[in-house]
């Protein structure tokens, strides 16, 4: 398309001319100028110290945020490219948690040295697991999702080695207390970094479009000649793998690993949350609804404090954006064809 | 007298393309009507538009001079509308007689359920044989038989078959098609037909209607549309609106939103 | 050779209770291929009914257990009718139910624990603590009773869905919704109805749980975690399968409890699950590539 030769971002401009021809070079681009400028602010936000009252509380914030974008971006390529929703995808992240606490009390390894080698662990797992119950469909995969993260808690909430329910302390990593959160953060960005190349990476792949062919009829991507079992272990397998790094990391920022902080549904709720509200199956789309749920809980908290109706909360905004918005942010602008071309990354 | 009529009629599955892209027509009672036409025509679209199963994008379907668009399937049958699907659409758990008390579903009145299955028993003897088989059991033909003869429970006044002969041996094939110009001499339905097997659909009918790309191209006397040079061009793909392929093309249909089949 | 006698007897009481809560998500999952993630957030709902009921009114489970059915039947029908008609065509409808109910869990786990806290709760009526003796044999009578209840109820399933017009045609749309909307069953109204029993089976187990087990808001997902393993097992849409599946994986549970701990009784669900999925992924009584 040719864009018009004004200043505002894209949005801001009504339909008033008529595009002739395409030009993806100029929309390439622009979303990499986008990117490039996000990954900086991000980078530079740790430097804010002498200027912020409130600076281990700003870096915990991104800490979650981040670690939300890479679980939400790895969970979106089997529950979003795939359409096999996957509602006990914590698991890997407390197995990644535990994994690395292992290391480091056994081995004195710093997590930060074995979370991709945790989330090669965690990705194994999810290969096993995905060999089992991928060979079901629909619903009957969700409920051996379900049955993996209530066993593997089961497992961890009676298991001498990790603790059992009492779970697992870890030391305070080295660093004086100002800086404490700062390798969290970057450790964070990384990974959240990689899951939404990754995801981006499959979405623009021979994988990805199979995925979307398996995710729209599978019998006809049968039929088509896909190898489909193949390929859903594989996207099983692929979202296993951030959510271990993070887990690992994220073990490692709270100093104890205990089974009720990663092994409860309620963070899978949370994950498919955020997902259902940007969009499922985009690139984009796991990654806004991440950041605008966690900033949503933030406020949440901090405006009327931490009850049992917040999950009652978090039901009916599903339900809500299921009902009235089910394509999510993204899908829902695209759909309208309102997307910014900076957000359309798909 | 004119029993349905439809005009300018456009349908289509889910959120795709149109399937019928305008369809004018008009069936009169008692007698017996074949539709024809290569594959994605929109065939079985209009029977199930017809029906309900499918809500009429636009255009106005009105039977016996009463709009009946955009009714359940269950309100389309209490007016005398039955419709038998390609893929049969048995109850597979239930037996021959169960499958035939379902099929007299909005009877309520238990004598008449009852005397009307007799009448069917004896029209299709082969049913009356096998009552306490399971429908997922029987043969095509014995399947197909059935289909057809729980449409009848309820007397209707018109019975729609789609692709009554589709994955049919020669000899089921036959007497399936004996049933239905049974049914035209002996009961007082009016039958509208989709038939690949365009000979022996129009053999069994008396008016046909060529469909194609999904509006309907011409109609007639069905042992004249036989004859037709037309419908050769049609099928072996020389027409306008052909597809180019030279052979007949066997109408799969589009896949729906039918739970399996026996 | 004895004890193992009288595990296996708790176990078939326990089945009973089973089979009553998984015929409930069955008949929902058959009718409208939904899969109720709030099944036994519902039924934990029922139970502090049935509990309230008891401890402040002096009204046995037994005795408020068909108004809990009534109630819970209403509260079906009006929720189905409010959340599923309008996403009923829609090309994503499978996914999009198991997140409604989803969803819906949440919301009534939360209102729980708001309301009535994360203590644990268990009514204790006088049979609680009884059991009978049968030769060398205890039959715990709370157990007894409760396995009673469940086959009564079971059974009116039964009869309904074989000897009534409206049974007949929750059959029909179980076995084929196309073919069912073709003999003229409204399958909007059998919907509805169908979720109206659901429900009120689930109020019925509730009313069991009451006295019981030990329980607390959030104890919903590991119920519901075992019976959608059985379901699985039984084959989604089963009746048939949700039964048997419910007295085998009870009988095993019971066990698993009695060798290993009560702690561990819940894997034997998932043992059998993902055993099912890797022998024979449609279940015991379910059809191949069903969904």
């Amino acid at each position: 398309m040719v864009k018009p030769q004004v200043s505002g971002p894209p949005e801001l401009e009504g339909p008033m001319v008529e595009f002739t021809e395409v030009d993806p070079s100029t929309d390439r681009r622009g979303r990499m100028v986008f990117a490039a400028m996000v990954l900086l602010v991000l980078l530079l936000i740790p430097a804010l110290q002498p200027f912020v009252g409130f600076y281990s509380y700003m870096l915990q914030l991104g800490i979650v945020a981040l670690m939300w974008v890479a679980m939400t971006s790895s969970w979106n390529i089997l529950g979003g490219y795939t359409g096999y929703i996957s509602l006990g995808h914590n698991l890997f992240f407390g197995l990644g948690g535990y994994t690395a606490g292992l290391l480091l009390v056994h081995y004195g390894l710093s997590p930060f040295a074995t979370a991709l080698l945790a989330g090669v662990v965690t990705m194994f797992i999810g290969l096993v697991a995905g060999l089992i119950t991928l060979r079901t469909r629909g619903p009957a995969f969700i409920i051996s999702t379900i049955a993996l993260l209530l066993m593997t808690s089961l497992i961890m909430d009676n298991w001498d080695l990790v603790g059992g329910s009492n779970g697992m302390d870890l030391p305070l990593p080295d660093i004086p207390l100002t800086w404490l959160k700062v390798p969290f953060y970057y450790a964070m960005l990384v990974a959240a970094v990689g899951a939404v190349l990754l995801g981006y990476r499959v979405q623009h792949s021979k994988l990805g479009l199979a995925l979307r062919a398996i995710a729209q009829d599978e019998t006809k991507a049968e039929v088509a000649g896909i190898d489909t079992r193949r390929l859903k272990v594989l996207a099983f397998a692929l979202s296993a793998y951030f959510p271990g790094v993070v887990g690992a990391i994220w073990g490692y920022n709270l100093t104890y690993l205990r089974p009720t902080i990663f092994f409860i549904i309620g963070v899978a709720a949370q994950m498919v949350l955020m997902v259902v509200i940007g969009g499922r199956g985009t690139v984009a789309g796991p990654v806004i609804g991440a950041a605008l749920v966690v900033a949503l809980n933030e406020i949440a908290i901090t405006q009327f404090g931490s009850t049992e109706l917040n999950i009652v909360v978090t039901g009916v905004i599903l339900i809500v954006v299921l009902l009235f918005f089910p394509l999510g942010i993204i899908g829902t602008l695209r759909e309208k064809g309102k997307l910014p071309a900076v957000l359309d990354w798909d | 007298m004119t029993l349905l009529e439809l005009s300018g009629i456009r349908a289509g599955y889910g959120i795709g393309p149109d399937i019928m892209t305008g369809v004018d027509l008009e069936v009169e009672a008692g007698r017996t009507y074949c539709i024809i036409g290569p594959n994605g025509a929109g065939k079985s679209t209009l029977l199930k538009t017809i029906c309900g199963i499918l809500k009429p994008r636009a255009g106005a379907v009105s039977f016996e001079g009463k709009e009946i668009g955009g009714l359940r399937p269950d309100q389309v049958l209490a007016r005398g509308i039955c419709f038998v699907p390609q893929d049969r659409t048995l109850f597979p758990d239930m037996t021959v007689r169960e499958n035939l008390v379902m099929g007299g579903y909005l009877i309520r009145d238990r004598k008449a359920l009852n005397s009307q299955m007799d009448r069917v028993m004896e029209l299709f003897p082969i049913l009356a044989e096998r009552s306490a088989q399971l429908a997922q059991t029987m043969s095509g033909g014995e399947q197909q038989m059935l289909a057809m003869a729980r449409a009848l429970m309820i007397q209707p006044k018109l019975m729609m078959i789609d692709e009554p002969s589709l994955g049919l041996a020669p000899q089921p094939t036959v007497q399936v098609f004996e049933i239905m110009g049974r049914l035209r001499d002996e009961m007082d339905v009016t039958i509208l037909l989709v038939e690949q097997n365009v000979r022996k659909g129009l053999e069994v009918s008396d008016w046909a209607f060529v469909l194609d790309l999904g509006t309907k191209r011409f109609e007639g006397p069905a042992d004249q549309i036989l004859a037709d040079a037309r419908i050769r061009d049609l099928y072996l793909g020389k027409g306008p609106s052909s597809k180019g392929e030279d052979h007949p093309p066997a109408d799969t249909g589009p896949a729906d939103e039918g739970i399996g089949s026996s | 050779m004895r004890g193992l006698v009288q595990v296996v007897i708790l176990g078939l009481l326990l089945g009973g209770v089973y089979a009553l809560m998984a015929s409930g998500l069955t008949l929902l999952f058959g009718v409208m291929r939904v899969v109720n993630l709030a099944h036994a957030a519902f039924m934990l709902v029922a139970a502090y009914m049935a509990f309230f009921a008891f401890d402040r009114l002096d009204i046995d489970p037994f005795v408020s257990l068909p108004a809990i059915m009534v109630v819970m039947f209403l509260g079906g029908a009006a929720l189905y009718r409010l959340l599923f008609p309008r996403i009923e065509g829609s090309p994503r409808y499978g996914e999009m139910t198991v997140l409604m109910t989803f969803g819906l869990a949440f919301i009534a786990e939360g209102l729980m624990s708001f309301f009535f806290t994360g203590t644990f709760r268990t009514a204790s009526p006088s049979y609680a603590t009884e059991a009978f003796r049968v030769g060398s044999f205890f039959i715990p009578t709370a157990q007894l009773y409760a396995s009673g209840a469940s086959v009564v109820l079971l059974v009116g399933l039964w009869a309904f869905l074989n000897f009534t017009r409206t049974g007949y045609g929750v059959r029909a749309t179980m076995q084929n919704r196309t073919a069912a909307q073709i003999v003229g069953v409204d399958v909007r109204r059998v919907s509805t109805i169908s979720f109206g029993i659901g429900m009120a089976l689930a109020g019925a187990s509730g009313a069991l749980i009451s006295f019981l087990f030990p329980f607390f808001p959030a104890r919903h997902w590991q119920w519901i975690a075992i019976l959608l393993s059985l379901i699985v097992l039984g084959g989604l849409g089963s009746l048939k399968g949700a039964v048997i599946g419910a007295l085998i994986l009870a009988v095993a549970s019971s066990l698993v409890t009695d060798y290993v701990g009560s702690a561990w009784s819940p894997m034997t669900f998932f043992l059998a699950l993902f055993l099912i999925l890797l022998v024979r992924p449609q279940g015991l009584f379910g059809k191949e590539h069903r969904i």
